[in-house]
């Protein structure tokens, strides 16, 4: 279903937020900053990771996107709609799926759930019925489709969360942790359909999770938060080639003097071992890697392997948040 | 807008709960059903006149309408909120509080129907009978509309302090004191605070075999004006309360 008519949708934006804040009052105490100033956007079709540590805001932000929290200042727009001032029609195109598992009516079985929520959305059953039957069949629930959702596993529960989410034939999908606590083999499924959602189904997809491998496998684009600051703004792939500092262990023959290199490289480690020297070495240009090498062979230093060490996402986010400041 | 398709999403998902919670749905009856019993014979051990004991049925069904009517508001928005289902709710193309009266609906559907089961035993029993008009449908509507309003107020306080059941239990003897009070006095307060002047008006028709015609344009008047206020004052305090539980996050924390 598309709730809201192409007209209503403006150049290939599906989100737009600009200086959002929030600031929860508290009694007789300052308020509580909880967002400062964040600005972004999601293209329609792209899939965009929400990260960053407890407490910096990911939560809040996806709340007043939905507009369950009244923002202190700031413009949320959801395909052009007004999301703080007109907050019913903006949400109209929008699912979520805040607390993974939960969000589902616990009594209710599979299929009921699934009847309840496309209806809530005022979709008939006729109209939803081809979509309820291809989501059991894509989450292979078919056999659950009469058992209380209270008696699924935590993974079957968990996808009917999502199900549910997708049944109301929304555009715009706000995704919180969708794959906490599910096994590798179920979490696997679930990236792969999110991956779907978005190259076949057309959805636009914001995602928060914790799951560093989630957001790395799934994502196009990172925000990563903290203290209610947005400080990373890029692709996967950028924020790699930031931070990825090109580290790597040089296994080196025998016990060398090492003094002259120590002061024209980052060397991080240098370890001794059977005869052999592992040098771990952080070099900033690519291209120093070749000056390394040249330079141990000037010095009839015989190289034996070496290994290049790639940061992965969670070492990124790390990074990132360590640094606190915004990454260009 | 499906507002009609959201409608029996709701009712339809009240319906699969009683029954998907059968003995509790049945307890619930037999409790009421046993309640109903000791009012009736209680009343009649200490010989109270025919009038009284209608006028008791009528009253005691009026207090179980109440009673539900604002603890399916109140304890049901809790109940969503435990569950982590709240936040759903305000993710549809319709209103939080407008699926809350659905779901209200939902009950007093299941109530009317429990009270009129009870009524025809309880008239078969004791051999009381009393006037079922119709029309008696639309007066016992329009009365509760006042006790929607007191229910919207009980569910917007339990959005933001969350823990509101020492006030419900307060409303349930302040029904009892509302349902009885024109029989204590005459006085014209009765016009001002809610369900009074419906449950009067709800006994001449029930028990005096008054139909809908018999009542004057006043009568109607102080009714919808009495039900239309508590309901539009409730409607304004919920509204508030949203803000303010959107404004502190503290929608679906329970």
């Amino acid at each position: 279903m598309k709730a809201l008519d192409d007209s209503n949708k403006k150049a290939g934006k599906a989100l737009i937020v600009r200086d959002l804040q929030k600031e929860y009052p508290q009694w007789r105490k300052e308020p509580t900053k909880a967002v400062d100033g964040i600005s972004f956007s999601v293209d329609e079709g792209e899939i965009v990771g929400f990260l960053g540590p407890n407490g910096a805001g990911k939560t809040t932000t996806i709340k007043c996107i939905c507009g369950l929290v009244e923002p202190t200042k700031g413009d949320i727009k959801i395909y052009g709609i007004d999301a703080v001032n007109d907050t019913r029609k903006a949400v109209s195109n929008t699912s979520a799926v805040l607390e993974g598992n939960r969000n589902i009516y616990w009594r209710l079985t599979t299929r009921e759930n699934l009847e309840f929520f496309a209806r809530l959305h005022g979709r008939s059953l006729k109209e939803a019925e081809p979509e309820i039957k291809a989501l059991l069949k894509r989450f292979e629930l078919q056999k659950k489709e009469d058992t209380p959702a209270r008696k699924l596993s935590r993974g079957m529960q968990q996808k009917l969360a999502l199900s549910c989410a997708l049944i109301r034939g929304t555009d715009f999908l706000l995704l919180d942790e969708p794959t906490l606590g599910l096994d590798v083999k179920t979490s696997k499924e679930m990236r792969a359909f999110v991956k779907q959602l978005t190259s076949n189904g057309g959805k636009t997809i914001l995602l928060s999770s914790h799951d560093m491998n989630v957001v790395e496998d799934v994502c196009e684009r990172v925000i990563i938060m903290n203290e209610g600051k947005i400080l990373a703004n890029d692709s996967v792939n950028n924020l790699k080639d930031i931070f990825n500092v090109h580290l790597y262990d040089f296994i080196l023959k025998g016990e060398p003097e090492l003094s002259d290199l120590k002061n024209e490289y980052d060397i991080t480690e240098i370890q001794y071992e059977n005869g052999k020297t592992k040098l771990r070495v952080s070099l900033k240009k690519s291209d120093s890697f070749y000056d390394l090498v040249n330079h141990l062979q000037k010095k009839n230093i015989k190289l034996e392997e070496v290994k290049h060490l790639d940061k992965n996402m969670e070492e990124i986010f790390m990074d990132v948040i360590e640094r606190e400041e915004v990454v260009k | 807008m499906k507002e009609h398709i959201i409608l029996y999403s709701v009712v339809k998902k009240y319906f699969i709960e009683l029954k998907r919670y059968f003995l509790n749905t049945l307890m619930t009856m037999i409790g009421i059903f046993i309640l109903f019993m000791l009012v009736f014979f209680g009343l009649r051990s200490f010989e109270a006149g025919t009038e009284t004991l209608q006028g008791s049925i009528v009253g005691f069904a009026m207090w179980i309408f109440a009673l539900m009517a604002y603890s399916e508001m109140s304890w049901g928005l809790l109940q969503e909120a435990r569950d982590g289902t709240l936040e759903q709710l305000y993710l549809t193309p319709s209103t939080f509080r407008r699926i809350s009266a659905y779901r209200v609906f939902g009950s007093f559907i299941f109530q009317f129907i429990l009270f009129i089961t009870f009524l025809g035993i309880m008239m078969a029993v004791t051999g009381e009978y009393l006037s079922l008009n119709p029309g008696v449908v639309i007066l016992i509507s329009l009365t509760l509309l006042s006790v929607y309003g007191l229910g919207y107020i009980m569910g917007g306080l339990s959005l933001v302090f969350k823990k509101v059941q020492a006030g419900n239990q307060i409303l349930q003897f302040l029904f009892i004191l509302l349902l009885v009070l024109p029989t204590i006095t005459d006085h014209q307060i009765i016009y001002f605070v809610p369900i009074s002047w419906g449950n009067l008006m709800i006994n001449k028709m029930m028990i005096d075999g008054l139909s809908l015609l018999d009542f004057t344009l006043l009568e109607y008047s102080i009714l919808l004006v009495n039900s239309f206020a508590y309901l539009i004052v409730g409607l304004f305090i919920f509204s508030l309360m949203e803000k303010s539980a959107k404004k502190r996050g503290l929608l679906g924390h329970y």
